[in-house]
């Protein structure tokens, strides 16, 4: 039987200013992901901005990983960033920089 | 179905625990995958912001361990992993999930599902009314209507328990983006009607970790584009005068089958719909 894939977009065209915090994903299946993140709109200066993975044992209570990707800084750019062995729910965190707004698709790419 | 094919049934032990019509759709057993099973998204054109808020609050489905912080992983009712509708933490938040394929020929069909339901366990109260909803729906179309056959169990709203079924029949009208495409949220939490009979108390059990797996059963006949049955658990249902939302025949969807499953928040606290297995058969020649 081929290996399970999936991917999850886990943020649709969201207007992200200040904290975020994607909501939990379940992936315990998965033993490689993959965070992508689109820029769909930027308004402000993002430059050095990185979204942090965050790995939970139950879905509720978090710790950072040690992986980020860099926040888009122009409309159409695209970044992502690797992990693997990360238990079961993943999501992703990021601290806006005051007077920045972004509009994302995230996506989850899963393989087991 | 004849006595040899039942038998044949009955003796895997995956399906016997269903009673299906003689042909099967399919048989998703999430414990292998996702299975054509996707997030619902809404229609939208140009820019995605023009999609109805309704929609767009809807989260990808995942496959779940249903671990938890006190217990661990508990699993699903046949297997490891479960499909999971999580909505977001937000009283009357819903997520919704999918699977679109059509009919081969206007005839019976059964949707059997094992599921269960919970909040998220972010509290160390039993939070038994913090979820409202769990639903299906199919999404159908003939020659000449659209049909969308709604059931919910509301387990509660506001401050009440209700732990009845219900379903809806009233359309909603449409938002136009264009001659080409339009929107309609027909999942919101108005003109819902009791199902005739009492209420039926599901097992909860006792605190948000333990979960329970139910068992339902949606006859439809699209022949006549009716209820021909409806079981939840040992409890069966008088489906003749329960009616469906019913529209025109739309343009680009005739043959639709689709099946959707759907959660609903009754509280700022995640809710969970599960799904261990589902089948969707038929009955034609």
């Amino acid at each position: 039987m081929l290996q399970e894939s999936h991917t999850a977009v886990i943020a649709r065209g969201q207007h992200w200013r200040g904290e975020v915090a994607t909501e939990p994903y379940e992936a315990a299946w998965a033993k490689e992901a993959i965070f992508f993140l689109r820029a769909l709109k930027v308004e402000g200066s993002l430059q050095g901005t990185r979204a942090n993975i965050q790995i939970s044992a139950d879905g509720i209570h978090w710790a950072d990983e040690g992986s980020s990707l860099a926040v888009p800084t122009t409309a159409g750019e695209v970044t992502f960033c690797r992990i693997s062995h990360f238990g079961g729910f993943l999501r992703l965190v990021v601290a806006l920089p005051e007077g920045a707004r972004i509009q994302v698709v995230a996506s989850l790419n899963l393989k087991a | 179905m004849d006595t040899l094919q039942k038998a044949i049934f009955r003796a895997d032990p995956d399906l016997s625990r269903f009673d299906p019509l003689p042909r099967i759709f399919f048989f998703d057993r999430f414990n292998r995958g996702y299975n054509g099973w996707t997030t619902l998204v809404g229609n939208y054109e140009d820019n995605i912001d023009t999609m109805h808020p309704g929609y767009q609050q809807i989260t990808a489905p995942m496959l779940s361990n249903l671990s938890h912080w006190d217990c661990g992983t508990h699993g699903a009712m046949s297997g490891t992993y479960a499909l999971k509708l999580a909505t977001q933490a937000r009283a009357a938040a819903q997520s919704v999930a999918i699977k679109r394929i059509t009919f081969q020929r206007a005839c019976p069909i059964k949707l059997e599902f094992y599921f269960t339901f919970k909040p998220e366990a972010s509290t160390l109260k039993l939070s038994k009314l913090d979820l409202r909803s769990v639903g299906l729906l199919f999404d159908l179309q003939d020659d000449t209507s659209r049909v969308m056959p709604h059931l919910r169990y509301l387990n509660a709203h506001s401050d009440r328990s209700a732990q009845r079924w219900q379903y809806k029949d009233k359309p909603v009208d449409f938002e136009r983006f264009s001659d080409e495409t339009v929107t309609h949220y027909h999942l919101a939490d108005q003109d819902w009607v009791d199902l005739p009979g009492d209420a039926q108390e599901l097992c909860y059990n006792e605190i948000p970790t333990k979960v329970n797996w139910h068992y339902a059963a949606v006859g439809f006949d699209l022949r006549t584009m009716r209820y021909t049955h409806f079981q939840c658990n040992d409890r069966i249902y008088d489906m003749s005068g329960v009616g469906s939302l019913t529209l025109d025949a739309m343009p680009n969807l005739r043959g639709m089958l689709n099946v959707v499953f759907f959660a609903e928040a009754n509280a700022d606290k995640r809710a969970f719909f599960y799904l261990d297995s589902v089948v969707l058969s038929g009955d034609w020649d």
